[in-house]
């Protein structure tokens, strides 16, 4: 019997596929560049104004618009809430937030819905009314009460040379603030003042300047310390075969899997049983910083030598050691060279690691300011103080320090494959 | 001379004994068994990497049994070659040397010998991954070769090369047996490859290695 011809065979296109993997690598790509982007825009880089109180008051819409009486020729910042249209201001119309000059002597909230609770912000920009200068102590008087705390930065502008710039506030009242200058014994007749942006704020700040100091060292320190442990039991896991083996790779995980927390508190109850001198020197003092920065940094060091050492082949130092090579001249002069990419992999993990520890540090070191205070640290303490902006230009040096990082791991890494 | 004389060695599961095998100084032996019968044991037996539980081991009329892989006098070829990728051609010939605390000088003529002896003296700078297979094959010969070892350990040497090269190879091996004068060892599952080599042959069979009449 001849039957109809076979059909042809026939493959199902490839661009499902194709899209498949497109759609889902992009997707993840997209949410990382958004995720660094969102902090990059987020933060305003521009001064802000010094503000005086709320001129809102609090409440409920309840038929129509909501008068403010304002002063005709000083600036007000308007922030809209969620239940305002805009404010209306001399027949006009504002929306979003805003910093304006008044020209009438009232504005009206416009409400979207009566009866809903009033959200909008409406304060005065604090203007300097007096200066004073005495023993290198300048003291501004403002004509509203200016909200900045002991200890914040603020930029004097228009004020002439060594009155400019940026000054950290030494004392305040209600409605004075003192800040501290040198060699000048003119005292300008006006200035400017605004509040230099939060970056700027955190990068002058002797706190956070510390806790970036700490931050460094403490990562570079266990960053060594993680490359030391990690290479000979690397090697030693990758090259020797022993009875127990399986079990100490089971313990050398339990950093990685273990909830960080956990570690701190292990560290922290380990330390109730040594010497007291010895956790008198360490527990909530720098070293623990290392110590709880270590524990984790060092886990990912270890399987990323590992993994180094058991992609090159044991051939290698078969043949150094018929060519007169003892184990320790094989390991160094040929199995470390080959390693050096693994090792800059390990250390940048490590130091990443150690960079972004947070939970073991806060229970096994605490959260003391100027003493055990980490960037992470730093990024919590301001977040508690409810300080948004200060915690995201934290968040922003910890960005720039892990990417200055990657690029010089990656250059130095480039330099190896090129030579 | 290489002399194994009742060796046995154990390998998880894999086991032999009561291996014998004699080799005059100077002579070019072809070991010939199927793959997996224990060709390459016996070599790494030879060069110190594997252990021996029984036997002796004489190179040169030295008991190396129990001598670490450095001290027993060998060149060893393996099969990859592993050529160290982070050294140029020049520091691979001087690799033995330098460890043996030559002056620079009598390093840089050795190392100009060999590439002379091989035809690779236009390789010398160049890494490893820049060779061809023929070339590559050539630099482990002759890192294997500097420190002047009595007994050199080729394993499946011309296993990797095309026709072409196999016919090249197969000369420049017996030039370096003449010009050396080095024993070697040679171990290849091929039988037209033993047959095409001179010397003297031996085959290897259920853990036995028996020395094979010229035909």
């Amino acid at each position: 019997m001849s039957g109809p011809a076979q059909p042809k065979y026939r493959v199902a296109s490839d661009k499902p596929f194709l899209i498949g993997l497109g759609v889902l690598a992009g997707s993840y790509l997209l949410i990382i560049g958004a995720m660094v982007l969102a902090d990059l825009v987020f933060l305003d880089y521009g001064d802000q104004p010094i503000l005086g109180n709320e001129l809102v008051q609090q409440g409920r819409y309840t038929e129509g618009e909501v008068p403010v009486r304002v002063e005709r020729g000083r600036k007000y910042q308007y922030r809209p809430g969620k239940n305002e249209v805009g404010l209306k201001h001399g027949g006009q119309l504002l929306t979003g937030k805003i910093f304006f000059k008044a020209i009438a002597d009232e504005v009206r909230l416009q409400p979207r819905i009566p009866n809903v609770p009033i959200t909008a912000s409406l304060r005065p920009e604090a203007k300097v009314i007096a200066i004073a200068l005495t023993n290198h102590i300048a003291t501004l008087t403002t004509d509203q009460s200016h909200g900045l705390l002991w200890g914040e930065f603020i930029r004097v502008n228009d004020a002439g040379k060594s009155w400019d710039g940026v000054h950290e506030i030494t004392d305040t009242t209600t409605n004075q603030l003192s800040i501290a200058l040198s060699e000048t014994t003119i005292v300008p007749k006006t200035l400017q003042l605004s509040k230099p942006n939060p970056l700027v704020q955190a990068l002058r700040s002797r706190d956070i300047q510390f806790s970036i100091m700490l931050s460094l060292i403490s990562c570079t320190i266990t960053t060594l310390l993680s490359i030391w442990v990690a290479v000979p039991i690397g090697y030693l896991m990758s090259r020797f075969e022993f009875r127990g083996k399986p079990l100490i790779d089971t313990l050398l995980d339990i950093p990685i899997v273990l909830p960080p927390l956990v570690v701190g508190l292990s560290l922290l109850i380990l330390f109730r049983y040594v010497p007291d001198w010895l956790s008198d020197a360490v527990v909530y003092k720098w070293p623990a910083v290392v110590l709880a920065q270590f524990m984790v940094a060092c886990a990912f060091a270890v399987r990323t030598m590992r993994v180094t050492f058991d992609q090159i082949p044991q051939r290698y130092e078969q043949v150094a050691l018929t060519l007169g090579c003892n184990r320790q001249q094989a390991f160094w002069r040929v199995i470390m060279p080959q390693a050096k990419g693994g090792l800059l992999a390990a250390a940048t993990l490590a130091w990443a690691r150690a960079l972004g520890e947070f939970g073991p540090i806060l229970v096994f070191a605490g959260a003391t300011r100027q003493k055990t205070e980490v960037l992470p640290t730093s990024a919590f303490l301001e977040l508690q103080a409810g300080r948004t902006e200060g915690m995201l230009a934290v968040s922003l040096i910890m960005i720039g320090a892990a990417v200055i990082v990657f690029i010089l791991a990656r250059t130095l890494g480039m330099k190896r494959i090129f030579a | 001379m290489i002399a194994l004389e009742n060796i046995s060695l154990r390998q998880g599961s894999f086991e032999l004994s009561g291996v014998n095998l004699r080799l005059a100084a100077g002579e070019y032996g072809v070991l010939m068994g199927r793959s997996g019968c224990g060709k390459t044991t016996i070599l790494e037996a030879i060069c110190g990497l594997r252990s021996i539980e029984n036997g002796s081991i004489r190179l040169a009329d030295v008991e190396v049994a129990r001598l670490p892989p450095a001290e027993r006098g060998v060149g060893y070829v393996p099969q990859d070659r592993a050529l160290f990728p982070t050294m140029i051609v020049r520091e691979q010939l001087a690799f033995a040397l330098v460890l043996r605390k030559q002056p620079q000088t009598q390093i840089a003529e050795r190392v100009d010998e060999l590439a002379e002896l091989l035809g690779i003296t236009n390789l010398l700078d160049r890494a490893p991954d820049k060779l061809s297979g023929g070339e590559a094959q050539r630099v482990a010969l002759g890192r294997a070769l500097a420190h002047r070892p009595a007994v050199l350990c080729l394993d499946e040497p011309l296993a990797a090369l095309d026709e072409e090269l196999h016919e090249e190879m197969c000369r420049l091996l017996e030039h370096v047996h003449r010009e050396t004068g080095v024993t070697v060892l040679h171990i290849t599952h091929s039988p037209s490859e033993a047959k095409r080599l001179a010397g003297c042959h031996f085959r290897m069979e259920k853990g036995k290695v028996t020395r094979e009449e010229k035909l």
